[in-house]
């Protein structure tokens, strides 16, 4: 298995766009060419594409070769789309690792774009809501917020969390949110304002839940032997974890506790040869603040049931155990399906490069990603580290 | 996505005749007050939901069973905000996970008949069936008083 790198960064601005899903994609395709030098797109041999909703929200199928088409790209090795949900961005990343190194891909273009903003908000929600079991779940009018409200509810009623010790990720995220010009929400927040926000599905209150955003991103992979043509900091795949278990709610193994993430995140860390606590930053999948608190805890950074105290410590924030969505994360950039997986690793690889604005800057020599989806039936870990 | 007349293409109830789908007793059962579903012939697995092949064995001779029709509420929340479409009247409603009584099975469903607020984990709830406008048939539960 060969070495496999990250070489080039893309991102739009996201938001509520005026633009369509090609013109997202064009915007990050121009900012992942121009960051890359000595790169020929007759050189790009493969092409992943994460996206969600495309079919439903852009009313298009079949989006490989339409982003092939809008970046200039005729790939002859592998092209696809990879649809995971809101994990779709980190497989694209996957995909393209397994491909680059298994030889069968050289040189990949990897993009996540979606397109959430259409004039109707009920059909948003019916095409977040067919992300669950449509007919068993998704019915009930369960989506996104609901779900994560009574996985809320229950931590809540199991280890005594509460929605001020939510809140603080709310107000984390916003806070390094501030300092990146793509997100979609780059204002601070108060506790106060979080905690008086209105309710979406109660413990759930609007600051709560990440936003309905436009937005695409992507990077550039390589081997290792030709990472350094293309950059002088590449940032290597050392570790991929995956784990994704069934779909009904109320067949998962837990509600409070995210077993997927659990075995997803030791296999990347054997893979890679570490731990949890090797790692100088993350981009964890805070879709709701509930998701970050078990996420500190499922990851291993703290007792089972304490991630709302890890939180009002600070332990996630720079300076803490472990600083956690730097950019923002979902909650502060938004969460456009498909670009988020791929945004968080832009972030680790701009944090890497020192690339982003020194409010946020950690730097470092191991990062992690995370993504989940659906009810939190499937989650994937990635593990980055400087090269160079 | 809307017909030019209205019509919905699709909306979020399964299709329930005979024509369209195997587990069709289920809806003709629910229609009668019963909540059913699968139990698997040959490991006696209890399926939820109704399947045609047992993801345990795969065997595929199923015995339909009945369910509790009474249960508590494990966990419960409202839609008080971006309801999917069709449902944005409805708004605010319950929707929760039933532990059914007596049996190792949760269903989800919304609980007509109370508001959030005066819910609690725990409470008991019964089985309510509905009918839709074009005939089909669904299950909700309300709060046993």
């Amino acid at each position: 298995m060969r070495k496999v790198a990250i070489v080039g960064t893309g991102m739009t601005k996201w938001g509520v766009r005026s633009a369509t899903y090609k013109e997202l994609v064009q915007e990050a395709g121009k900012d992942l060419f121009d960051d890359v030098r000595n790169l020929e797109k007759r050189d790009v041999d493969s092409l992943f594409v994460g996206s969600a909703l495309v079919d439903r929200l852009a009313f298009q199928a079949y989006p490989a070769p339409i982003v092939a088409e809008q970046l200039g790209l005729t790939p002859t090795r592998m092209a696809m789309r990879t649809e995971m949900a809101c994990v779709s961005g980190q497989s694209a990343i996957r995909v393209a690792y397994a491909s680059i190194a298994s030889g069968l891909s050289d040189v990949a273009v990897v993009v996540g774009a979606e397109k959430m903003n259409i004039p109707s908000f009920p059909e948003i929600q019916a095409s977040m809501a067919c992300v669950l079991d449509r007919e068993w779940d998704g019915v009930n009018g369960l989506n996104a917020p609901p779900y994560f409200a009574l996985v809320a509810q229950r931590h809540m009623h199991e280890y005594g969390t509460t929605e001020e010790q939510m809140a603080e990720v709310s107000v984390k995220n916003h806070d390094y949110a501030a300092t990146n010009p793509t997100a979609h929400f780059p204002k601070r927040v108060t506790r106060e304002k979080v905690l008086g926000s209105p309710k979406i599905a109660p413990p759930l209150k609007l600051l709560d839940c990440s936003g309905i955003t436009d937005g695409a991103a992507a990077v550039l992979m390589t081997h290792g032997d030709a990472a350094k043509r293309y950059t002088d900091t590449p940032v290597f795949v050392e570790g991929l974890g995956q784990a994704l278990s069934g779909s009904l709610v109320v067949n998962l193994e837990s509600l409070t506790t995210w077993l997927p993430l659990k075995r997803a995140a030791a296999d990347a860390f054997k893979m890679a040869g570490v731990t949890v606590h090797d790692m100088d930053l993350a981009e964890t999948h805070d879709c709701f603040t509930i998701s970050e608190i078990m996420e500190y805890e499922d990851l291993g950074l703290c007792p089972k049931g304490e991630g709302g105290r890890f939180a009002m410590e600070g332990q996630s924030r720079i300076g803490g155990e472990l600083p956690t969505n730097l950019r923002g994360g979902l909650l502060g950039c938004g969460h456009p399906l498909g670009a988020t997986g791929v945004a968080q690793a832009i972030e680790v690889t701009r944090q890497f490069k020192a690339q982003v604005p020194k409010e946020r800057y950690v730097g470092g020599e191991w990062g992690l990603c995370h993504n989940l989806s659906g009810n939190a039936n499937n989650h994937a870990v990635m593990v980055l580290r400087r090269g160079g | 996505m809307q017909e030019p007349d209205g019509r919905f293409a699709f909306d979020f109830y399964p299709v329930q005749s005979p024509e369209q789908t195997r587990i069709h007793p289920f809806f003709e059962n629910l229609k009668q007050g019963r909540l059913t579903t699968t139990k698997c012939e040959r490991c006696g697995a209890l399926l939820w939901q109704p399947r045609v092949v047992c993801p345990k064995c795969n065997g595929d001779a199923m015995e339909w069973v009945d369910l509790p029709k009474d249960g508590t509420l494990y966990a419960f929340t409202a839609v008080m905000a971006g309801a999917p479409l069709g449902m944005e009247k409805d708004v605010p409603f319950v929707v929760a996970v039933v532990q059914l009584d007596g049996i190792p099975l949760k269903v989800v469903a919304r609980v007509d008949g109370a508001k959030y607020e005066d819910l609690r984990m725990g409470d008991p709830v019964a089985l309510r069936v509905i009918e839709l406008p074009d005939g089909r048939a669904w299950f909700r539960f309300v709060p046993k008083r």
